[in-house]
């Protein structure tokens, strides 16, 4: 070139919605010198449902099928935390033996949830074995799903109150021979890709935050624990029956990619064991709270036979809880994502009259920027798959 | 680095782990299924395809109360009833946007007369949305071809919920026991 300048351009790269590395539909506009991001900007909003204003419009119960799409892989768990904040909100105590059905549940969900996301991380990374072997873990799980309550992801099954209907001995004998074999898988996992050089060069050192940033970006779950804090809502406002079972919260040092990896491998083994601790300690007893029979429908055997449970059950289903009495309340779970708080207004009518989702994902879609800008285009599918979002859960 | 390290980067021994690991799956069972030939019995109580109960005379036992109607959060069910001449409710049009439908199930669970039910059947892609929009007549085929004879009441055990058993502990409820989990 004789003395001439050349001349460069920053490229502006679309990446998503469509893009199979994005998890959904988020789009990431990139700005882009050569292979080095820029400039990140997410749009969000693809998945758009208006599921807070529909809240508005239902009942109660009406709201519990919504809840099961916001984080549709791990429904299990909003259903549990839908439940638990109108139970926290109305001063419903669920029974024993229901909330230890729910923290199973909530773990199978956090097991199936960190599976699905193990595979496609790892696919989006270039391991393309572990993907295949995790999908037969999550069958195992999804599997379990359906036998309990006939859907394997939108599963409907928390009530106020209680859960949906009982657990068979057959579900939970299947269970416990997954809670007997699953360590094994996990070590399977382990064998492909810890100490894969491939692996550690593409997750070691990318993606860094430290604690304090971790914790101002208002990150949550794994994605936080990954860098050093013991966050977890489980531990510090226990719902269901996490007060009565032992786990440790693992937490990672360097908040980089591999370090979140291995906080939610290790999540995988806790949970295993909470099962575990949750079959060998669940007591016989009601499902459903008798004692709040304003939010429970009434007995079925019981509809056509007496006359208060047949006006109780038409009220309950055409208005809902006419007098649930007023009140606020923020409530949050851990869900296998970060920390998932409804924040439901009742105004006295059967409807809540606002409800307000704090969802993990969207929170993390925040930090996407911050863990792009400066790093390779390559590190971009890695650090999207490292804060593990869902879109359904993001949009709304 | 140590000896140990150096060996470990020149052998390649964490990529040999997983390629052994790779082999010995070559010689286990599948784990997949050859989906549209090789089928699975959906378990009990499976969400799929709705139907509205036949009764021993050939009519549909929905008197058309509307609950199904009032519950469904999606809104899909249409309930058109009048009044007969003996003033009693006659079910003009029962209808379901099965399209629209999100498989939840409370219809059957706010059913007072187990009148609607979600059979086992999933397989019901069409080409047209009409197809997809079900009159009562084909909610009632449905219960022929899906469901006649071969599960009775029994099939609505896993949706009619809440009985007054989920209220109470009943001897009969699945807990733990060692012996299962080995046997
Ligand atoms: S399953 Fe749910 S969405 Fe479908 S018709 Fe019944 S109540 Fe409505
Ligand atoms: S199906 Fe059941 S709930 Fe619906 S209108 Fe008929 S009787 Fe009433």
């Amino acid at each position: 070139m004789s003395g001439r300048e050349l001349k460069t351009k920053e490229l502006t790269l679309s990446l998503g919605p469509q893009h199979p590395a994005t998890h959904g539909v988020l789009r990431l506009v990139l700005d882009l010198d050569g292979e080095t991001v820029v400039k990140c900007t997410p749009h969000v909003g693809y998945l758009h449902r208006g599921t807070e204003k529909l809240a508005e419009h239902r009942t109660y119960m009406q709201v519990i099928p919504l809840t099961d799409r916001l984080d549709y892989i791990s429904s299990m768990a909003n259903n549990v935390g839908y439940c638990v904040a109108v139970e926290r909100l109305f001063g419903i105590e669920p029974p024993e033996r229901a909330k230890y059905i729910r923290t199973i549940m909530s773990e199978m969900t956090r097991i199936s949830s960190h599976i699905l996301w193990l595979g496609t991380h790892a696919l989006d990374i270039g391991a393309m074995t572990v993907f295949l072997y995790s999908f037969r873990e999550r069958e195992w799980l999804l599997d379990l799903f359906e036998m309990t309550c006939g859907a394997r992801l939108t599963v409907s099954y928390g009530r106020i109150g209680g859960v949906r209907n009982d657990v068979t001995q057959e579900f939970l004998d299947r269970l416990y021979k997954f809670t007997e074999e699953f360590p094994g898988r996990i070590e399977e996992y382990e064998t492909l890709i810890d100490q894969n050089r491939i692996w550690l060069q593409r997750t070691k050192g990318i993606g860094i935050l430290s604690a304090e940033e971790a914790i101002n970006w208002g990150l949550t779950g794994p994605t936080l624990r990954g860098s050093g804090v013991p966050y977890d809502v489980r531990k510090y406002a226990p719902y269901d029956a996490y007060d009565k079972v032992e786990f440790e919260v693992p937490i990672g040092k360097n908040g980089d990619v591999y370090d979140r990896y291995r906080c939610r491998m290790e999540e995988m083994r806790q949970s295993n064991r909470i099962i575990k601790q949750c079959i060998e300690k669940m007591p016989k007893g009601p499902i459903l709270t008798p004692d709040a029979p304003k939010f429970t429908l009434p007995p079925k055997d019981k509809v056509l036979a007496d006359m208060e449970s047949m006006i109780h059950q038409f009220v309950l289903i055409t208005k809902g809880p006419m007098t649930a009495p007023e009140g606020e309340i923020y409530s949050a779970v851990e869900a296998p994502k970060g920390e998932l708080g409804f924040y439901i207004i009742s105004d006295g009518t059967g409807r809540p009259y606002r409800m307000r989702l704090r969802s993990p994902s969207f929170v993390h879609a925040s930090v996407l920027p911050r863990l792009c800008e400066g790093s390779l285009i390559a590190d971009v599918v890695a650090n999207i798959g490292t804060i593990d979002i869902v879109l359904g859960e993001c949009d709304r | 680095m140590t000896i140990k390290g150096l060996a470990k980067k020149i052998f390649l021994i964490e990529i040999l782990k997983g390629m052994a690991l790779t082999l010995k799956m070559m010689f286990t069972h599948a784990v997949t299924r050859q989906y549209p030939e090789e089928k699975r019995e959906p378990f009990p109580g499976f969400r799929g395809l709705h139907a509205l109960v036949r009764k021993e005379d050939g009519t549909a036992r929905c008197v058309g109360c509307g609950l199904c109607a009032a519950i469904c959060p999606s809104q899909c069910i249409h309930v058109y009833t009048s009044e007969g001449v003996s003033h009693e409710k006659i079910v003009d049009r029962y209808e379901i946007e099965v399209s629209r439908c999100v498989y939840c199930a409370f219809c059957v669970e706010a059913c007072p007369f187990r009148a609607v039910v979600l059979t086992d059947h999933f397989e019901y892609a069409a080409y047209t949305r009409d197809d997809l929009y079900m009159g009562k007549e084909k909610l009632l085929s449905n219960w022929d071809r899906f469901m006649a004879g071969k599960k009775g009441n029994e099939y609505f055990e896993k949706f009619w919920h809440p009985l007054s058993s989920d209220f109470s502990a009943s001897g009969n409820q699945a807990i733990f026991k060692k012996i299962n989990s080995e046997g």
